[in-house]
């Protein structure tokens, strides 16, 4: 039965999509739940990539295309998994900094939670502090990211943080930063809770912050 | 006796390439295709009007299609060559064929201190001392201002590299700015020093160094200071950056045909703004994204040379890129790299070779490693020159007169020519017990020795007061509107 499961998984880590979406209806056919066909074949699947990626043994473009081949398989489960069946290592909301425009590495933290079974909200590039209490308020995240590559727009997550305090959001979340400009120690100025230097580790922290 | 020898070569330098004439043409004519076919977006108006009154107006808001006769046009009337000048209007840098030229490079963020190694944020100080150090080196012919300085406001720190560059060298500058209104300013500070728009057109002392957001991406400060500096006649180099895997395929020749055609547009759009405006090509591309740690590296040996190849095959000056290091710190790799690098550059013919004393992949500079890379050009200078060889050189009937049981050392031929080879002045070739006496110092050692020598000794010519004073009221003028 796990024979099935660990196929699309293999298949999902080489980013065979087609394959994927193909293995995941055939275990549907074969009556293995949605839920465990998302946590024994998927989400296994994306913690190998995202093990072996923090690792360096795998490398962005692989993972993209694994990540690919997750919501190829997601897009067979999402109308057959029930609204407790879905996914809830957390619900993580993300957008790039006001100012902002560059989203690679955004999509990929978003890319890696999703596999991590994270439910994920993405707002975007360009995203005013207006635009995340916003969305604070409507998802009910438990983790908030942010996202910058520039020196100039860094600033922008203090802002942020500053307008979600102010708001009266600030207990609700813990909120993580990263991109190139940002480290540990601008992190801690700004107010966040935590910080992480690529999309790898940002799995491992999202964790442990909505766990602590 | 007569003394006729047809199809005699005496003399011929080292000759270098990677590609052919015909791959070369295929570059082209993919930077063609990409040009007509996927087109460019451009982020100025002026540019985009510019076009249209040529016949080509723009598609979907901002997006043009060049067609290819528009490039060849333009090739008829850009200069093929571009002097660029020191302070005094000495014509001292003739960009040109396979002449090349070397400099540092600008705005790294940090400094490896050439005394203890530290690695700290840069300040103004440590551009005035780059600029020293720079006008003293033998084989530098040109300043960047090295680092971004932290301790000035950072919306005109561009106007204080400037003045740091025009102040203490007379060497010819490459500025680089991040606004528009900068480039402006770097401007009217070297006409004031030269004397004026005239002056500075004819014996041209600056070229303004425009990097562009990517081959198909223009932005438009990239475009305002291009159509400026080619109204004014001023030369501009101008650099897409693609990178492959991310803005560009990351195979070599992709990336490269991406950032040649986006810099063929910058082409077009001088000629457009200015027949005869100079323009300088990039004579580098097809850098990559490293995949592991996300970093661009700065002496990845795929690409070298190609780019340079290719605007030989075009014609054009070009502004390269040699000297660097990914490497953090002044140490075996950082050597190496610089020279791999410089030597590949020097074989090649690139033409104006910047970021000497590059570390960190562009993220740090090095006095230390500035100095190094100068005694490496030291050393390619009689390696990449040709060999005569002629009877002088041959010496034949010297050799017979010594015969097998003589000696040269006292020998009048000897005393000519024992200083025509090379002899080292950072790099060491004593015996171990002389070098142990002198310290046993390495590499790393005297070079940052170098660097304390010069910036102790060396006093370069300063401005005359009023050139000077009217530079740094543009500086405080800068400040109030922007700083």
């Amino acid at each position: 039965m796990s024979e099935i499961l660990q196929e699309i998984a293999q298949q999902l880590y080489a980013g065979k999509f087609n394959e994927v979406s193909a293995l995941t209806q055939q275990a549907l056919d074969q009556s293995l739940a949605p839920a465990q066909i998302l946590k024994g074949g998927l989400i296994a699947g994306m913690d190998t990539v995202g093990r072996d990626f923090k690792a360096g043994e795998l490398y962005v473009p692989e993972v993209l295309v694994a990540a690919k081949a997750m919501h190829a398989g997601m897009d067979v489960l999402r109308p057959l998994l029930v609204g407790e069946d879905m996914p809830t290592t957390g619900r993580f909301l993300i957008g790039t900094v006001q100012g902002d425009l560059h989203d690679i590495g955004k999509n990929l933290v978003a890319m890696m939670l999703e596999g991590a079974g994270f439910e994920v909200f993405d707002l975007g590039i360009n995203a005013a502090p207006g635009a995340f209490v916003e969305a604070i308020k409507d998802k009910e995240p438990q983790l908030v990211g942010m996202s910058a590559l520039l020196t100039t727009t860094r600033d922008a997550m203090k802002v942020t943080i500053e307008a979600i305090a102010q708001a009266g959001l600030r207990d609700r979340i813990k909120i993580m930063v990263g991109g190139a400009p940002v480290t540990a120690k601008f992190a801690e100025e700004i107010g966040a809770d935590g910080y992480a230097p690529d999309a790898g580790a940002a799995v491992d922290k999202a964790r442990e912050l909505i766990n602590a | 006796m007569t003394n006729i020898r047809s199809n005699d070569h005496v003399l011929s330098s080292a000759q270098f390439r990677r590609l052919s004439d015909e791959q070369c043409q295929k570059l082209y004519w993919a930077c063609l295709e990409i040009l007509e076919r996927t087109g460019v977006r451009l982020y100025d108006q002026e540019a985009l009007d510019l076009f249209k009154r040529a016949g080509v107006p723009a598609a979907d808001g901002n997006r043009v299609r060049v067609p290819a006769w528009m490039v060849e046009k333009a090739f008829t009337t850009v200069p093929k060559r571009v002097t660029l000048c020191d302070r005094h209007g000495n014509r001292v840098m003739p960009v040109e064929g396979h002449r090349s030229f070397f400099g540092p490079g600008s705005d790294c963020l940090n400094i490896v201190g050439h005394r203890t190694g530290e690695r700290r944020k840069a300040v103004l100080q440590d551009v005035v001392e780059a600029m020293i150090v720079a006008d003293a080196l033998p084989h530098i012919d040109f300043v960047m201002c090295m680092f971004l300085p932290v301790d000035v406001a950072q919306p005109v720190a561009d106007r204080y590299q400037m003045e740091a560059m025009l102040n203490h060298t007379t060497k010819p500058i490459i500025f680089v700015t991040t606004e528009f209104s900068g480039c402006v300013d770097a401007v009217q500070m070297a006409e004031a020093v030269v004397g004026g728009p005239q002056a500075l057109q004819r014996n041209p002392m600056v070229a303004c160094y425009i990097n562009v957001t990517t081959g198909l991406r223009h932005n438009q400060e990239a475009l305002q200071k291009l159509l400026y500096l080619a109204d004014k006649g001023l030369p501009v180099i101008y650099i897409p950056s693609s990178q492959g895997g991310v803005t560009a395929p990351v195979t070599t020749a992709g990336a490269l045909a991406v950032s040649q055609a986006g810099a063929l547009v910058g082409l077009v759009l001088s000629q457009l703004k200015q027949e005869g405006a100079p323009f300088i090509m990039p004579g580098w591309g097809g850098n990559m994204l490293d995949m592991r740690t996300m970093v661009q590296p700065y002496a990845d040996p795929d690409k070298r040379v190609m780019a340079a190849d290719f605007v030989h095959f075009l014609g054009l000056p070009m502004f390269a890129l040699a000297g660097c290091s990914d490497s953090k710190v002044v140490d075996q790799q950082a050597g190496i790299e610089a020279a791999l690098t410089l030597m590949t550059d020097a074989l090649c013919g690139g033409n104006i070779v910047h970021d000497l004393g590059y570390l960190e992949s562009g993220l740090s500079g090095s006095l230390a490693q500035l100095v190094i890379c100068d005694e490496i050009l030291g050393w390619l200078e009689p390696f990449v020159r040709g060999v005569e060889i002629n009877d002088e050189t041959l010496g034949l009937d010297l050799i017979d007169k010594v015969g097998p049981d003589g000696q040269f050392l006292d020998s009048k031929h000897t005393r000519e020519h024992f200083r025509e080879r090379w002899y080292p002045s950072l790099f060491e070739r004593y015996d171990y017990a002389t070098w142990l006496d002198k310290g046993g110092k390495t590499l790393g050692q005297r070079a940052a020795e170098r660097v304390d020598a010069i910036l102790a000794e060396h006093k370069p010519e300063p401005l005359p007061e009023d050139a000077a004073r009217a530079v740094h009221a543009i500086v405080e003028r800068a400040e109030a509107q922007y700083g």
